[in-house]
């Protein structure tokens, strides 16, 4: 390796570890102030756990985040379940107007959830859906389901149409060749398309916000009332919480199932 | 055009020494062969020639100039790559002037050495024709074209041709051969296909380890292997044991084998020797009357393998067995299980101290 | 899309299986972006009981001053700078995760990148109210390292919305470059150098053109947000924070001019739609 090289590279390093740092400067923060004493965020910081016993005793935001997670759980089986459904489709069968249905799965993603969250509120609100937890669950699904799609897709571009033949040829029906030789193979793309769906809904603020109404939100509807309203501490409290547990649920994930390591 | 000297050449990784006080010329418009197995230092060579990476200590002098410390694109190199390394987002026109485009020549006077390059390697009319749209012979002769038309100093080769089939491979040497001859160009060839080794190269080098373990012409190489490494890497060869006695060895059943060498190994210590298979002569045992006589054996055909012009014999013969390559010429064939004598000439055996 | 080796044929046998995803798809996204279009013409809403009719004031209410057209163009500026700063941060470190680490400490810093995603956003941007505000976390930790006094306030101005949308963007662009990059094979980068390329030529000439779907596909799915973004400006801005995006916020929860509201998003849709289909044919012609 030339010298030149090696530094360019050292240099390299050290600006991947700075972008890391601004990456996680707002979420150790937030991790900290949960711990400090002040509600107004004012240093010197000092211990406590306050907030997290604060937490514990706030009816409306515990209420919040289990809807959050509720509604994340089952519009991740749904739109998973959906989704893998219409992949497999769209990979197995040829017909007519078909690159038209895979045309449609961009404007969901490609359309800015406000104007999405927005159409959602006047159409619900029209045809008496109306607001609520159901409809959040019913928006959720469907802007997980195209990730999904996508997802399970580029996994099925990875198997060989040859395989089903060959286990056909060998006697198994549709069903068995289904279950048994082209779900375990797109099994880490279905994961995968799981977790989206997971981060999509769980993360996802704007439609629910148009969609919600008093006492039937999700957590960040709350935190963003809150935050309005001038905050409560407590919010650092299970923002830190679900931050932890969110990103210890990826990084089992991750050792399971190699993300974007060596091919 | 220009000469490359390589001296003294070290480069270690980590504890691995990849090269170790390497020193080779290579002789100006000559086509130099590196043959060597996977880890044996000549594409660490190569990379260094080319300017990828620095020797730990050497000096590597293109044409006078010293360059060790010269990045790759001061060099004035060509090089051709195994996975012949065509950009995808450019024309077949565009990958050939690329070389000359960064360095600022005028339109023209790329447009017209393009055209030269792309006609010399028969591929005038595909120029506006994007790589994925060639077969791997045409892309082989697309990075030839674009390692030389900026007319480097020396054209480096890495395994060039080990992408393509049988068949193509055998043409793409001869066209090879043909345009390096045209042009002249010094000329630097990593394998480890030995036959391709002999085939294309005036010169061929034979690494182990990072250390240059032998070196000359295809034939000096071949008919005078300084090693058995070098004897069973360059070719086939049968390796025969022995304890090192008058101008040859004797064998372990008391054969006395002569060998036509100038440096004698020490009496009685332990030598082998290499016989190429084909210099040997099978005769059935009937015919010939095992005599006592030197570079003789009695033994049995355990194998025979019928390849059209040629067969095969594995024949077993005092404790080993020995490998004989016959021309199928009408001469009665031997089926196994024949008693056989085996013999050869002194000319053709090379002696080893071991 | 690669087909199981099945020839044409109907839709029939594939319609159990596509149907729940498309009937879902149909009821929530596409239905309601109809209505959406069908009431953007209406003076009122059929279902509050009031007289209503068809009409292009909601429209002509977005040209009838500068009000709209200027907080339009404040927000896909917004949008512009946010991707331009995006994609100048994400992609050298893309280029050193897929280019220069290996092995496990290329596959702990991705997975470090992407990690923030599966954080709450809205949390984020929050935190970085207490970092940059007055008497924040950045103002007090400076004026305890520095020896003279500085005022560090951004809080509730134009660069803590960009500051706090770069941090929540820059990942996408490092997830696209990433993975084109890390396509991108080795040996083409030393073609271009062995052929006397130096590294900004063979950056400008062979790595940036490979890398434009990936740099493309980033700058789409950060503009595209982006312009329609307006919980980041509301709680990083404030007063300056008004855009396009908290405006159409307050027909819908504030001022309750649904009709308006509606008209409002269709010409923000329209815009992005005319922008993606301007991306389009590059992105495709760069595969």
């Amino acid at each position: 390796m030339t010298s030149t090289t090696r530094l360019l590279e050292g240099l390299g390093r050290i600006y991947v570890g700075l972008l890391l740092a601004f990456l996680y400067l707002p979420i150790v923060i937030m991790a900290l102030m949960s711990f400090n004493a002040s509600p107004f965020y004012q240093l010197p910081f000092e211990w406590t756990t306050k907030w997290y016993s604060d937490l514990a005793s706030n009816a409306q935001l515990l209420a919040a985040t289990w809807n959050s997670i509720e509604i994340a759980i089952i519009a991740t089986v749904l739109s998973t379940l959906l989704g893998t459904a219409a992949s497999i489709a769209l990979f197995r069968y040829d017909f007519r107007g078909k690159r038209f249905l895979q045309a449609l799965l961009l404007p969901p993603i490609a359309i800015p959830w406000l104007i999405t969250g927005t159409a959602m509120l006047i159409f619900f609100f029209g045809v008496g859906i109306g607001r609520g937890l159901h409809a959040i669950l019913l928006g959720h699904v469907a802007l997980a389901l195209p990730y999904v799609i996508v997802v399970v897709s580029a996994r099925l571009q990875t198997f060989a149409p040859e395989l089903e033949e060959a286990a056909r040829s060998l006697g198994a029906s549709q069903w068995q060749v289904t279950m048994r030789i082209t779900l375990p193979w797109i099994m880490p793309g279905v994961i995968a398309g799981a977790l989206f769906a997971f981060a999509v809904s769980f993360d996802q603020f704007v439609v629910s916000y148009f969609l919600s109404t008093p006492g039937q939100a999700t957590l960040p509807v709350e935190i963003y009332a809150a935050i309005r309203k001038g905050f409560m501490p407590e919010i650092n409290a299970v923002s830190t919480i679900i931050i932890v547990v969110s990103m210890g649920l990826m990084l089992v994930t991750a050792r399971f199932f190699k993300f974007g390591g060596e091919k | 055009m220009a000469d490359v000297r390589v001296e003294k050449v070290t480069r270690s990784f980590g504890a691995h020494k990849a090269l170790d006080e390497v020193s080779i010329v290579f002789p100006d418009g000559g086509f130099y062969a590196l043959l060597g197995p996977s880890g044996s230092g000549k594409t660490t060579l190569l990379r260094m020639i080319a300017g990828f990476d620095y020797p730990d200590s050497g000096s590597i002098v293109i044409d006078g100039d010293s360059v060790e410390r010269v990045p790759v694109d001061k060099r004035r190199i060509g090089m051709v790559f195994q996975n012949y390394a065509l950009f995808p987002n450019m024309s077949v026109a565009d990958n050939v002037a690329f070389g000359l485009s960064v360095r600022g020549e005028a339109k023209a006077t790329i447009a017209v050495e393009v055209q030269r390059a792309l006609d010399l390697v028969q591929l005038g009319k595909l120029g506006e024709r994007r790589p994925h749209q060639l077969s791997g012979g045409q892309r082989q002769r697309v990075a030839l074209a674009r390692a030389i038309v900026t007319r480097p100093r020396v054209l480096l080769l890495d395994e060039p041709l080990s992408a393509l089939d049988k068949a193509l491979r055998v043409d793409m040497q001869v066209e090879l051969k043909r345009i390096q001859r045209e042009i002249g160009i010094t000329t630097i060839f990593v394998t480890h296909d030995q036959e391709e080794a002999l085939t294309m190269s005036d010169r061929i080098g034979i690494l182990r380890d990072g250390r240059l373990v032998q070196e000359g012409s295809p034939e000096e190489i071949y008919d005078s292997p300084a090693s058995e490494f070098a004897a069973t890497f360059l070719g086939d060869a049968n390796i025969l044991p022995g304890t090192a006695e008058g101008n040859g060895l004797r064998l372990a059943d008391g054969t006395l084998v002569a060998a036509r060498s100038t440096v004698l190994p020490a009496q009685g210590r332990a030598a082998s020797c290499a016989v190429r298979p084909e210099r040997i002569a099978i005769l059935p045992a009937a015919v010939a009357m095992l005599d006592g006589k030197e570079n003789s054996l009695a033994g049995c055909v355990a194998k025979r393998i019928f390849a059209g012009s040629v067969s095969t014999y594995f024949v077993d013969c005092a404790g080993q067995t020995v490998k004989v390559l016959v021309q199928n010429a009408g001469q009665p064939r031997l089926g196994e299980g024949d008693d056989v004598v085996l013999r050869w000439s002194p000319e053709s055996t090379v002696l080893f101290a071991s | 899309m690669a087909t199981g080796g099945a020839s044409r044929r109907g839709i029939g046998p594939a319609l159990p299986l596509l149907a729940p995803a498309y009937l879902w798809l149909t009821v929530a996204i596409f239905l309601p972006l109809s209505a959406m279009a069908f009431f953007s013409f209406m003076t009122e809403l059929p279902m509050s009981g009031k007289d209503w009719s068809f009409t292009l004031e909601n429209y002509a209410a977005f040209f009838s001053g500068a009000l709209y057209p200027t907080l339009l163009w404040a927000s896909l500026r917004l949008g512009l700078e946010v991707t331009f700063w995006c994609l100048l941060i994400g992609f050298p470190a893309a280029y050193v995760l897929a280019k220069v680490l290996k092995g496990r400490v290329r596959e702990a810093i991705f997975l470090l990148v992407i990690l923030p995603f599966w954080s709450n956003g809205l949390v984020r941007i929050f935190s970085w109210a207490m970092v940059l505000r007055e008497g924040g976390i950045l103002d007090t930790a400076l004026n305890a390292v520095l020896p003279f006094k500085v005022n560090i306030d951004l809080m509730y101005s134009y660069p803590a919305v960009i500051i706090g949308l770069v941090h929540s963007y820059v990942p996408y662009v490092v997830l696209t470059c990433y993975l084109t990059l890390q396509a991108i094979d080795d040996s083409l980068i030393e073609a271009a150098r062995s052929l006397g390329a130096s590294r900004l030529q063979t950056l400008r000439r062979l790595i940036l053109p490979l890398a434009m779907p990936g740099l493309i596909a980033g700058g789409v799915l950060i503009f595209v947000p982006v312009v329609g973004s307006f919980m980041e400006p509301r709680i990083l801005g404030g007063r300056t924070g008004t855009f396009y995006g908290t405006v159409i916020e307050d027909q819908f929860v504030a001022v309750f001019n649904w009709p308006l509201g509606a008209a409002l998003s269709f010409i923000l849709l329209a815009v992005v739609l005319v922008i993606l289909a301007v991306a389009a044919p590059v992105l495709r012609r760069a595969q």
